[in-house]
């Protein structure tokens, strides 16, 4: 028994010398600083991260995107009426639909209202209506203009009956350049928070967005999940992707 | 038996309906995903398959065995009525409660989080706490397992343990310290954030703790199988067991060294230290010694069946051998899978060589070949030698089990040979479906089409397993007692290998030094946390 555990105890040590001694010592970034800084980094405890020259981006957006956003009472939703007939009802539509390129406004998400907002105020989405439009707003008004927009009927769409009408890149993606299908996040299959719906948008609201995605134009989306979707898409799949989702609106 | 056999037929039978329900989903994702099938539509649905198939195969099917294993072998080995019972059933509702409440949430997509959890994936509250349900109704057993040794050593005082409850204990207390890191990890970090209370999570840590738990678990799927390799199998063949300390030996290293080595699942994960890569990666290697004294062992106690048998010469001993035992086809069955399994297991704790196979089907062949087919074999085993004890019916029809054997290892090697072979061409697991129209993946379509084919025959394989159950069970006879094998050489037991508390001692220290930093570390970084991404659902 007292062997047994001298043999523990002896191949622990020696299993945490060759881990954390010899073989650190036979790679220039652990040796350079000497024996400790050695054993501190295959501890995964390094004495700096990294050497310093790391460039800090300018933050696509600064938005926690939180589940609490999606809730709203109807109080809220009173308010952001009268505040929407001020302010947004020009170009968003009477009812939220837009007939004038606008983004439609009607059954959207409230986080990603609200996100957007905010992402015009901080100036992280460049516009100059809206950017303008947004600076006055407090935080208050912004939660109850989402949750009036997120009360209103969505506009009605085609309902796909024929799925083989649906483009690849909405119902499958394309896995070998890392493009997630839309229908993942914005509707179809799943929704992931943060992401609008998309059904009955403006064909050229979606193209343009989808262009300054491309471009790196627009960079509030969180993690460049957007951009790095439609980096190396054709014009002809935004085309066809942007032609899906507009398709189904009816005047 | 005494007072157990309702309750370990009420073990096995949920076990083995749960097994045949999840074997059947198993099988639908490999079709869909094949090129015999149009890519499913909707991937979510392949993701709550795969998460009911992990779940069931993964904690209701060996927990179940193990259990109701565990408490027959209570009677059994040490000839006296099972102490606790009221509570043995407790942890038996416990664990159906909790599988019903995980399954609820599976089904409806709320919770298609895979059963080695994933954060920052989160799914309904509900599928965790079902989980917790099932473990917490392990550690009923675990508990009984100890309180019955601890009965029978009082009235036996200084008798050596029967082998077969030694390897029991064994697997209970191995169960007991290695299920705490996923306690842990649903407990504090993930539970928090499943009920709405936290929005973020630390996932570099969750997957520390979940890797305490996810390579021991495995260990202890396989003590079961390491018990019927010892104590059922020479019995069966008309051998001896060569060697019983060399038995408990490998038992007590299994639990000192199956437990801290996990992390040399996260060989891919930036959050822990290289050097503790290595130290798991060594200790991982150390498993391998007992594994290869079980092989040696047995091998061993077969080659003495066979020199019973009139056996002669350095080979020619394997002719004398009882081919038509169906304990005899499976032990073989068992030790061919087990050194495909094991060999490939050698190159996935290989620091270098996981970097070409991390993440490809190569892993799920590897654990499909050790457990699905090494230990799930055995579980087969077990299930047809008790039969007659627990159901009091006649022998089972061997024709039947060696068909139904032969078609498991088959099916086995048909459904896991073709995934690591794509494994090492770079295909990546958990696809909810491939472009077999890309030039570069065309190639590899007819393995997926063999490996749904092997996945057809272990249906039909578990479907007639079942068949095979339920149909004995209905023909009374008279069966004989039950017996464990017998030693070749009676010899007195050292001790050192009839006691746990210093080898317990030993993988908890163990796990401390192993485990402790990276944990410690880990805890008291700040802002490692990240949004958790919630799974469908309310």
């Amino acid at each position: 028994m007292r062997a047994s555990i001298l043999a523990l105890i002896a191949i622990t040590i020696v299993s945490l010398l060759i881990g954390f001694v010899w073989l650190p010592s036979a790679h220039s970034d652990f040796t350079a600083k000497g024996l400790w800084d050695a054993i501190c980094r295959a501890a995964g405890v390094p004495g700096s991260w990294g050497n310093g020259d790391v460039v800090a981006g300018r933050p696509g957006t600064s938005v926690v995107l939180l589940p609490a956003m999606r809730t709203a009472t109807s109080e809220s939703a009173g308010r952001g009426g009268s505040l929407a007939l001020e302010k947004c009802t020009m170009c968003h539509g009477a009812r939220g639909v837009s007939s004038a390129n606008t983004p439609n406004l009607a059954g959207q998400y409230p986080e990603v209202i609200i996100k957007q907002l905010l992402d015009y105020q901080h100036g992280d989405r460049p516009s100059a209506a809206m950017q303008a439009i947004a600076a006055p707003l407090d935080e208050k008004q912004v939660r109850d203009l989402a949750a009036y927009y997120a009360s209103l009927p969505r506009p009605r769409n085609t309902p796909v009956t024929d799925m083989s009408k649906v483009p690849r890149l909405v119902s499958v993606g394309d896995p070998m350049r890392n493009i997630a299908p839309c229908a993942a996040c914005h509707g179809g299959m799943d929704q992931k928070l943060g992401a609008p719906w998309l059904e009955g948008m403006p064909k050229d609201y979606l193209l343009a967005q989808l262009a300054d995605f491309a471009s790196g134009a627009r960079a509030n989306d969180s993690h460049a999940q957007m951009r790095n979707m439609v980096r190396t898409l054709t014009k002809q799949e935004i085309g066809e992707v942007a032609e899906f989702y507009a398709r189904q609106r009816t005047e | 038996m005494f007072a157990a056999r309702r309750l370990v037929l009420a073990h096995f039978w949920v076990a083995f309906a749960a097994f045949a329900a999840a074997i059947l989903l198993g099988e639908w994702q490999m079709y869909v995903r094949s090129p015999l099938s149009a890519w499913v539509s909707n991937p979510e649905h392949y993701y709550r398959s795969v998460t009911a198939h992990g779940t069931v195969m993964a904690y209701v099917l060996p927990t179940l065995v193990a259990m109701g294993f565990g408490y027959a072998i209570c009677e059994l080995a040490l000839k006296r009525p099972l102490v606790g019972v009221k509570w043995a059933w407790i942890g038996y509702w416990l664990v159906i409660g909790g599988t019903v409440l995980a399954t609820i949430p599976m089904a409806l997509g709320w919770a298609s989080v895979l059963y080695t959890f994933y954060p920052p994936m989160i799914g309904s509250p509900l599928y965790y706490l079902g989980v917790v349900f099932v473990v917490v109704g392990s550690w009923i057993w675990v508990a009984l397992m100890a309180i019955n040794l601890r009965a029978w050593r009082r009235d036996n005082p200084g008798a050596p343990v029967p082998l077969a409850m030694f390897g029991n204990v064994t697997g209970a207390y191995l169960w007991a310290w290695t299920s705490l890191g996923a306690a842990i990890e649903v407990l504090v970090l993930i539970l928090p954030v499943a009920l709405g209370f936290k929005d973020t999570i630390d996932a570099g840590l969750a997957r520390v703790f979940f890797s305490w738990t996810l390579h021991a678990i495995v260990y202890f799927w396989l003590i079961p199988a390491y018990i019927a390799f010892y104590t059922i199998v020479p019995r069966a063949i008309g051998g001896r067991l060569y060697s019983d300390n060399m038995a408990r030996v490998a038992f007590v290293l299994f639990l000192v060294f199956s437990m801290p080595i996990g992390i040399h699942h996260l060989f891919a994960d930036p959050q822990v230290g290289a050097g503790f890569k290595f130290v798991h990666a060594l200790m991982t290697a150390l498993v391998s010694v007992p594994t290869l004294l079980t092989v040696f062992t047995i091998t061993a106690s077969i080659e003495i069946a066979a020199r019973l048998r009139g056996g002669k010469g350095a080979f020619g001993w394997v002719k004398a051998l009882p081919w038509g035992n169906p304990t005899m086809l499976a032990i073989t069955f068992s030790f061919v899978m087990l050194g495909f399994g094991g060999a490939g297991g050698l190159i996935n704790m290989s620091y270098q060589l996981n970097e070409t196979v991390h993440n490809t089907q190569w892993v799920t062949g590897h654990f499909h070949l050790i457990f699905g087919g090494a230990i799930v074999i055995m579980y087969l085993v077990v299930a047809y030698d008790l039969w007659p004890q627990l159901t009091g019916c006649r022998p089972l029809p061997a024709g039947l089990m060696k068909a139904q054997l032969w078609l498991w290892f088959v099916g086995m090697l048909v459904l896991t040979m073709p995934w690591h072979w794509v494994g090492i061409l770079g295909m990546p697991r958990r696809m909810a479906y491939f472009d077999y129209g890309n030039p570069a993946l065309a190639g590899q379509g007819w393995t997926v089409v063999a490996s749904t084919l092997g996945g057809a025959l272990l249906v039909v394989s578990a479907l007639l397993f079942v068949f095979i159950l339920w149909r004995s069970q209905r023909d009374a006879g008279n069966p004989e007692p039950f017996t464990f094998a017998l030693p070749a050489h009676p010899t007195p037991v050292p001790r050192p290998l009839n006691v746990f508390a210093p080898w317990v001692a030993m993988m908890i220290a163990l796990t401390v030094v192993n485990y402790g930093f990276p944990i410690a570390q880990l805890a008291s970084l700040k802002e490692t946390s990240v949004p958790a991404v919630r799974m469908g659902g309310p």
